[in-house]
């Protein structure tokens, strides 16, 4: 896989649960920020905003992201309809469209 | 017998009906307002959109200009739900997080306060039934979903009752990009969602509130005693509504 820049996005139906979306900018196969958004429930809500910067950085590759997001799901926080592993599918089938 | 306040707060705008929702949380938790159930409807019907949804992903604005349609962000998770003047309701419940009939867990959570709405169903002659993880169908159709937050030590759960969905208006309202699409999403939302006026022939607004009420209480062995917002939680949703829900930061935040 090439090096990856720009703006990607993709949808991501968990099933028997939510729909998630994200968009991210990727710089030389680096996240630089990324907005995830969708149907789903996290407690506390501002929560998704400290994600969001957690993942601003990361090596787009799906031991990166997928290491970034358990951390995050240790942090005090709990998600309804979707979980850790989803939004890493969410993130890496960017790659895929 | 445990008593919980009512409130009927009639229709009002978008921004005021969250403020009021987020005032009465607040009020709740500090102990200066009991355990409440509201049912209020939205003039203009607005669709609101849950608190981690993209607002240009799920709304066609210009539609919802000429519809003369309203577009707010819930402070809840959730989907976009339109709330339609002519055909749709909503109750929220503010309640303290410690209150021995919530549980910790949160699906756990919907079902017991969505016991409330499944009664009222019943009681209307529609065999409603709970569907994780925040919905109510009836014939296996969608007939309320709902959406629940958990902040200042309460929860917040509100929701939507249908007693006559417009379909192919609250379609027109949200975003999907390809007209096939579109056209295929409302076929199968008509076989998915269904309305009280729909399942029974015909649906008064004051006998669904009714069957509500009672249904609540029997939900939750409480006696709901109609009061009215206090002074403190106009104000503070007056205060929401200027520096929060009516505004751009807010509604466009994501």
């Amino acid at each position: 896989m090439g090096q990856r820049n720009g703006i990607l996005s993709a949808e991501y139906k968990v099933e028997g649960g939510k729909l998630l979306k994200c968009t991210l900018n990727v710089d030389s196969n680096v996240i630089s920020s990324i907005k995830i958004t969708g149907d789903f429930f996290m407690y506390p809500e501002e929560k998704i905003e400290s994600l969001e910067q957690m993942l601003a950085g990361v090596k787009m590759d799906e031991e990166s992201v997928r290491e970034k997001m358990n951390d995050f799901f240790k942090t005090d926080v709990q998600v309804v309809g979707a979980d850790a592993e989803d939004f890493v599918k969410l993130i890496m089938r960017t790659l895929s469209l | 017998m445990e008593e919980w306040r009512l409130l009927l707060t009639g229709a009002k705008d978008a921004f005021t009906n969250m403020a009021i929702d987020e005032a009465v949380l607040r009020s709740v938790v500090k102990g200066e307002s009991k355990n409440t159930v509201r049912f209020f409807q939205w003039v203009p019907s607005t669709v609101s959109i849950g608190y981690f949804q993209g607002i240009d992903q799920e709304v066609d604005f210009l539609v919802c200009k000429n519809k003369g349609v309203d577009v707010v962000r819930r402070i809840t998770g959730g989907g976009a739900v339109f709330h339609d003047y002519n055909g749709e309701i909503t109750y929220s419940v503010a309640v303290n997080e410690s209150h021995p009939k919530i549980p910790k867990n949160i699906i756990d959570s919907y079902h017991v306060l969505c016991g409330g709405l499944i009664n009222g169903f019943k009681l209307l002659g529609l065999n409603a039934e709970f569907k994780p993880i925040n919905d109510i169908v009836v014939n296996s159709k969608k007939i309320s979903g709902s959406a629940h937050t958990r902040r200042f030590g309460g929860v917040l759960q509100h929701g939507t009752i249908l007693y006559d969905v417009n379909i192919n208006l609250m379609f027109s309202l949200l975003k999907v990009s390809d007209e096939k699409i579109r056209d295929k999403m409302i076929k199968s939302v008509e076989e998915r969602v269904t309305s009280i006026k729909k399942e029974k022939g015909n649906a008064d607004k004051k006998n669904v509130v009714d069957a509500m009420i009672k249904g609540f209480e029997s939900a939750l062995n409480i006696k709901l005693v109609e009061g009215k917002l206090s002074r403190e939680e106009i104000e503070i949703a007056e205060e929401l509504k200027v520096n929060k829900y009516g505004t751009k930061e807010w509604n466009f935040k994501r």
